[in-house]
């Protein structure tokens, strides 16, 4: 049983699936409707690249409206819409969907069910999210994806409803995206200890989704129901009697969690390829094992660290707040040294060293570092009433975490699945053209990020003084921000020149080689 | 104990701390890739890892909180801090108590003599001036790069802070750094520092 699964030592040796043709033999009817989990995963993932493209699309916008100081061709309407659909798009309709696409499709094989357990509730999650979209892009709310009541009441858009009934209806399908990944993982047949670590991630943070999404359906209801005032009464608008302190709260407890949502079952993308791709087990199962499940735990009650220069959060409770946050770096500091130790204790395969999943997720280790070290800073009470709260520091942070390492771990799991997905291997130099302008065009972008966040620049603007402090950083930003779409245009080519024209893929796609004889002798004995 | 970037103690110190995390995964994460020698750290390695990172969070927490605090209690002990939060008694002892209205989209600032300005906060310079900070619709921010100081604005609720102005004439950015409406980006006023004589208009 456990040899089945990638968590073992010896898969190294073994293919998972055999490379095929999957993408090309869909009919219709399987796209819309099948439950197989790899159609899933599939319809999954493509709808992701889709949501990756518009909110880049919005992204390329009004980055080129913020290069230069002034306003060029968009006003602040149609900026905050754009801003408020990119931070949405991108999080609930690219980065959620595809990390946990990505475990739809490896969890059956690492976890030897060969079936994808509750692939009803899947399905059903995927079309609520469709609809959350479209509602999203009909509504066009511009109250940015933090929604803040009551400025989120009082903007005049009267399509606005359907910017709440989306919020809502992304709760329902995070709970069932959630009660997925839980229930697969609770079918681990090994029991706990035999559970791999993709197992563990799925078992977390699928309870962390079905506790957390409570709070978000509430607020997106609140918010409905007091924009319409269909009642008398008014949960968050202050001047009909309701609480802003009550929103923040509300909307923090699914707030903080939310960010661990891509972040969990892009380590457990993570913890399931790079032994594959070495060919030996992960330096310790245990230490991912306990930080799964500290994260899991210290996520919940840390999310009023967003509000914390406000005179909601103070004294002693803030103090525990600042201490619980700092407390929650440790788990991913876990994570950190365990992946580093798994790449030290041995040489890496020139194999590994040569594919593009490992090199993405390499970097992403990279980026999880250069992003996550600021995490211990920005809990700290005195620099975040300076320099950190809602200045660009904040995007430098959460860009580093969320595409840096969340996402380019999504890209390496993808690539990993390219070959089983279409029984062609992907173009290795578009690959590296798409892997540096990433790497490069991200470090741009966010070191001037944090450069303008430094330096005071407010978050949620159209329009900026022209100091040249400010106006460097936003052109440096801009110009990594192209650098990263360019990227995405030699993804997109690579993906469907590849399906049509890549080298054809029998047998495992990611054999272990060395390519000097003295590498191959110091080489793991598998 | 100010570095090359222009900051000070406390910051410094953190920030000097985070830097050398990012630093040692990267030289780790290079290592990992680039050593010829190998070898298997033990669970010593992590735990004492660990135990750095708990000390860290230990003393980063009380230099965090004593930073915050000392600011309330004695206002000349330390000629670097520009900016505190305010706990409520010896009001006295400012130079001068002002009243910030927030609003969307800019700010008020009403003086003792109940002298009304628009996006304006006019000051001596090296006044020691309290803040009292209100808004009365939706959540504000409130950013004063110059005197190192953000809070957040919620209605309802008077948010109390001291700044001690620049020694040097000039004008001042002061920014709402909370979304707040479709206003925000220009919800801008200037802290100007006058000696009287020229009317903040050096800078």
């Amino acid at each position: 049983m456990a040899s089945m699964t990638m968590d073992d030592p010896k898969m190294g040796e073994k293919a998972h699936w055999e490379p095929e043709d999957l993408l090309s033999g869909l009919t219709l009817k399987q796209i819309l409707f099948s439950n197989d989990y790899r159609h899933m995963a599939l319809k999954g993932i493509f709808t992701a690249f889709i949501m990756l493209a518009l909110g880049g699309m919005f992204a390329i916008i009004f980055r080129t409206e913020l290069a230069v100081p002034d306003v060029q061709f968009i006003g602040a309407r149609v900026y905050m819409t754009l801003m408020t659909l990119h931070g949405m798009v991108m999080v609930f309709g690219f980065l959620i969907p595809l990390v946990v696409s990505i475990n739809y499709y490896m969890l059956p094989k690492v976890l030897g069910n060969d079936r994808l357990l509750w692939s009803g509730a899947a399905q059903a999650s995927y079309w609520i999210l469709i609809v959350a979209a479209v509602l999203l892009m009909i509504g066009r709310p511009d109250f940015t994806w933090t929604a803040y009541a009551p400025m989120s009441l009082r903007t005049g858009n009267p399509n606005l409803w359907m910017g709440y009934v989306a919020i809502i209806l992304v709760a329902v399908s995070e709970f069932l995206a959630g009660a997925v990944l839980f229930r697969n993982a609770i079918s681990s047949k090994g029991g706990l200890k035999n559970t791999p670590l993709m197992g563990w991630a799925a078992g977390t943070i699928g309870l962390l989704f079905m506790v957390s999404v409570f709070p978000l359906g509430f607020a997106g209801y609140g918010m409905l129901s007091d924009w319409a005032q269909w009642t008398d009464i008014a949960w968050f608008d202050p001047s009909r009697g309701g609480s802003i302190e009550f929103f923040l709260y509300v909307f923090w407890t699914y707030g903080h969690p939310a960010v661990y949502l891509p972040f969990v079952p892009a380590i457990a993308i993570l913890y399931t390829i790079m032994p594959r791709f070495l060919g030996r087990p992960m330096w310790s199962y245990w230490s991912g094992v306990v930080a799964f499940t500290l994260l899991a735990i210290g996520a919940m009650p840390i999310g009023p660290h967003h509000f914390q220069p406000a005179h909601t959060i103070s004294g002693d409770y803030q103090r525990f707040v600042q201490i619980l946050t700092m407390l929650v770096f440790i788990p991913s500091v876990m994570h950190v040294f365990n992946w580093i130790s798994t790449l030290f204790m041995a040489p890496i395969p020139d194999s590994a060293r040569r594919a593009i999943p490992f090199k993405f997720m390499v970097f992403s280790i990279a980026f999880i570092v250069y992003g996550g070290a600021t995490a211990f800073l920005n809990a700290q009470i005195a620099p975040d009433s300076d320099f950190i709260h809602n200045t660009y520091w904040i995007p430098a942070h959460f860009h580093a975490m969320f595409f840096g390492f969340s996402g380019q771990m999504a890209f390496a799991g993808f690539y990993f699945l390219y070959p089983y997905i279409t029984g062609r291997m992907y173009n290795q130099r578009l690959g590296n053209w798409h892997f540096w302008l990433w790497q490069v065009g991200l470090f741009i972008k966010i070191t001037g990020m944090g450069v303008a966040g430094y330096l005071y620049f407010p978050r949620w603007v159209y329009d900026y003084l022209p100091f040249p402090g400010w106006a460097n950083a936003q052109m440096a930003i801009t110009i990594g921000g192209y650098m990263v779409a360019l990227g995405f245009l030699a993804f997109l080519a690579n993906v469907f020149w590849s399906a049509k024209y890549g080298a054809k893929v029998t047998g495992d796609p990611w054999p272990i080689s060395n390519d000097t004889p003295e590498a191959a002798a110091a080489a793991p004995a598998e | 104990m100010e570095n090359a970037l222009g900051i000070w103690g406390p910051q410094a110190i953190m920030m000097a701390i985070t830097a050398s995390f990012t630093v040692l995964g990267m030289i780790m994460l290079l290592a990992a890739m680039l050593m010829k020698k190998r070898w298997k750290p033990s669970y010593t390695v992590e735990f004492v890892f660990i135990g750095i990172m708990l000390g860290l969070v230990w003393y980063a927490d009380d230099l965090s909180t004593n930073t915050y605090t000392a600011y309330q209690q004695d206002l000349n002990a330390e000629e670097k801090m520009v900016s505190g939060n305010y706990d409520g008694s010896g009001e006295e002892a400012f130079d001068e108590v002002v009243t910030v209205v927030a609003f969307q989209w800019g700010f008020a600032f009403i003086n003792e003599d109940e002298e009304i300005s628009r996006n304006a906060l006019i000051v001596r310079p090296g006044e020691k001036v309290l803040l009292k900070i209100v808004s009365n619709d939706v959540i504000h921010g409130f950013n004063i790069p110059v005197a190192q100081i953000t809070a957040e604005i919620d209605p309802n609720f008077k948010r109390e802070l001291w700044i001690k102005a620049p020694d040097v004439p000039g004008k001042y950015l002061i920014q709402c750094v909370n979304y707040c409406g479709i206003g925000h980006a220009q919800m801008k006023a200037w802290l100007v520092v006058t000696d009287g004589e020229n009317n903040g208009e050096s800078a």
